[in-house]
């Protein structure tokens, strides 16, 4: 066909590309829609408070300043033991999810014992319910149990909802579901203990879906707002969000105006951390995402 | 020839009482044969499981027996009262406009996110895998920096008199509106910000599943000379339907749960009209302490997003995996 006509798959192809032009066009100026307050946000944190509050706005500072960030890191807001109490509550929180779901994952996948349809229901019900529902109880259970009076006990609380992840079992128990039976048939003829073949052989073979699991947990639970707002009882005690929230909300200046370049740098510091942790794994966060929705 | 005897050939009312104890008796013995058989099984779900009943499952149960209960901020002063605080949200106006915002942020928010990361995942379908990759992080990155810290910079863009975006519309001959503080602008500002952080996932979520759809199709398609709209409406995106639910459902399910931007940007004013379901959850039990009557309300946007949950989980039970 295409020998009879050449001249058809000549327009054909350029068709293709100034399809292909027009649509690379109008991906980029709506990218950049969305991408505009993040870069309005990093490019306020660089101009002074009446560079800020001017008509017309700069779109390029022409006098950029660092004075925000100074503020910003010498001020009297604790900004990097925010991100400490951060990485610290979100670590915690992996670990704590991905021992717990790899095990729970298995035993559900691969092990047979009355009534595990059912418990595993049960988990599958509570995966999307509001989690706003059982922050009021856990709340009261922290408060009663003074969890909050101490910086260790602060930490456990805040991972404290996040831990039971019905999200991660039903991840790893997906994954290790097409794990073959022969091979842990095979262990066990070995003479392999239980625990020695869910460390040495499964462990191994679903390290994949851990890692989107730890990705996906890690950037839930940096993101947890509500919780760390409700149990946060000192700026010390603050995570990145909070932190930055309650900056943006504090009147500066003596007056009822926000300090907007010092919040501006707040917020570009605070979506830093998250956003370098994106573009380091985003492999995984795709699989996290597209995981039980795509094949594949 | 020899009688046999035996329950089986003769099925007295005594006989079958036997043997009906017998397999009980039988079916007991072989349960626990099971469960001792299971043993492994159980100590690999027991960390989970015990996690799960503690900061899940009883929290949940409690939250439901609390919504029976008037509190205060001393919780062990509190009162049984009945259905009492469920007919009172029946008669509660901000209740009622609470719930009914949430429908209209999500019948707004959900099928507008939709349909422009459809088209999106559309456009990104047929590019190169660095090109897709560049496009698929760009929108996915405010969703990463989060609401929060969205509505920081959306607090300075909307600002009426140096904001952006009153500055923007002025080249439209358009006049200075207080976004955030009247009706019904601050609700749309709040489904603004919203949709600039909700776009990312559903847009990764199209792209798989077009990437998944056979190439041969789609040649099939161009062949019979069918254009890029034609292959979208008629074959890519029927094809697509199994995600397309499943992004329907994950979407309403986070929408209906929408609080933190309304929180940091108009504090669900003004009269109410931006609120949210659990916007005013979050306002009754942990700044007003009044954990009783925020726990019914918790009861019954649980009992709505259940609804959706069974959905879901359906649509994961016969489409996926």
């Amino acid at each position: 066909m295409a020998a009879k006509m050449p001249g058809h798959e000549k327009t054909y192809l350029s068709l293709e590309k100034a399809s292909r032009l027009l649509s690379y066009g109008f991906l980029i100026v709506l990218a950049a829609t969305f991408l505009l307050p993040l870069y309005w946000m990093i490019v306020g944190s660089f101009k002074l408070q009446s560079v800020t509050m001017a008509i017309p706005p700069e779109f390029i500072p022409t006098s950029p300043t660092l004075e925000n960030w100074n503020r910003l890191f010498g001020g009297p807001w604790p900004v990097w033991q925010w991100v400490v109490n951060s990485i610290i509550i979100s670590a915690l929180t992996v670990v704590l999810v991905l021992v717990i779901s790899s095990m729970a994952g298995y035993g559900f996948a691969k092990k047979k014992f009355p009534g595990s349809k059912v418990l595993f229901f049960i988990l599958m019900l509570t995966m999307f319910l509001p989690n706003q529902v059982m922050l009021i109880p856990l709340f009261l259970l922290v408060r009663s149990l003074h969890l909050t009076d101490t910086a260790l006990g602060t930490y456990f609380a805040m991972a404290m909802p996040l831990i039971p992840s019905p999200f991660g079992i039903f991840m790893v128990k997906q994954f290790a579901s097409s794990l073959p039976d022969e091979l842990l048939d095979a262990a066990q003829i070995d003479g392999v203990t239980e625990w020695q073949a869910f460390t040495e052989i499964v462990l191994p073979l679903i390290k994949p879906a851990l890692a989107a699991l730890a990705i996906f947990t890690f950037n839930q639970s940096w993101n947890y707002f509500m919780w760390h707002m409700v149990i946060a009882s000192d700026k010390f005690q603050y995570t990145v969000p909070v932190g930055v929230s309650i900056m943006s909300r504090t009147p500066a200046f003596g007056k009822m105006i926000t300090d907007i370049g010092l919040t501006m740098a707040g917020g570009s510091f605070g979506a830093f951390f998250m956003i370098v942790f994106f573009i380091a794994f985003q492999q995984y966060f795709v699989k996290g995402i597209t995981f039980g929705a795509v094949k594949g | 020839m020899a009688v046999k005897i035996s329950n089986h050939d003769h099925p007295s009312i005594i006989g079958k009482h036997f043997a009906n104890r017998i397999s009980i008796v039988t079916r007991t013995r072989q349960l626990l044969k099971e469960v001792r058989k299971g043993l492994p099984g159980y100590l690999f779900i027991a960390p989970g499981y015990i996690v799960f009943l503690a900061f899940t499952l009883v929290p949940i149960l409690f939250a439901i027996q609390l919504s029976f209960y008037e509190t205060s901020f001393n919780i062990s002063a509190r009162q049984f009262v009945g259905f009492d605080q469920y007919i009172q949200l029946t008669q509660d106006p901000i209740f009622a406009t609470a719930l009914l915002n949430t429908i209209k942020y999500t019948l707004i928010i959900v099928p507008t996110t939709i349909v422009i990361a459809l088209f999106v995942a559309l456009l990104i379908d047929p590019l190169g895998q660095r090109a897709q990759g560049f496009f698929r992080g760009a929108f996915y990155i405010p969703g990463v920096a989060g609401g929060v810290v969205l509505s920081i910079v959306f607090l300075w863009i909307f600002n009426p008199t140096y904001g952006l975006l009153n500055y923007l519309l002025g080249g439209f001959g358009i006049q200075p509106v207080t976004w955030l503080a009247s009706a019904p602008y601050s609700f749309y500002a709040v489904c603004t910000v919203v949709l600039t952080f909700t776009i990312g996932q559903p847009i990764i979520l199209f792209q798989a599943g077009l990437a998944g759809i056979s190439q041969d199709i789609i040649d099939a398609a161009t062949v019979d000379g069918a254009n890029f709209a034609q292959k979208a409406l008629f074959v890519r995106i029927p094809l697509l339907r199994p995600v397309l639910l499943f992004v329907f459902a994950t979407q309403l399910i986070q929408v209906f749960q929408l609080w933190e931007v309304i929180y940091m940007l108009t504090g669900g004013g003004p009269y109410n009209t931006s609120t949210s379901l659990v916007y005013l959850i979050f306002q009754r039990a942990f700044i007003g302490s009044n954990y009783g009557i925020a726990s019914a309300m918790g009861v019954v946007l649980m009992l709505i997003i259940m609804v959706f949950t069974i959905f879901q989980l359906k649509f994961w039970d016969t489409e996926s995996v």
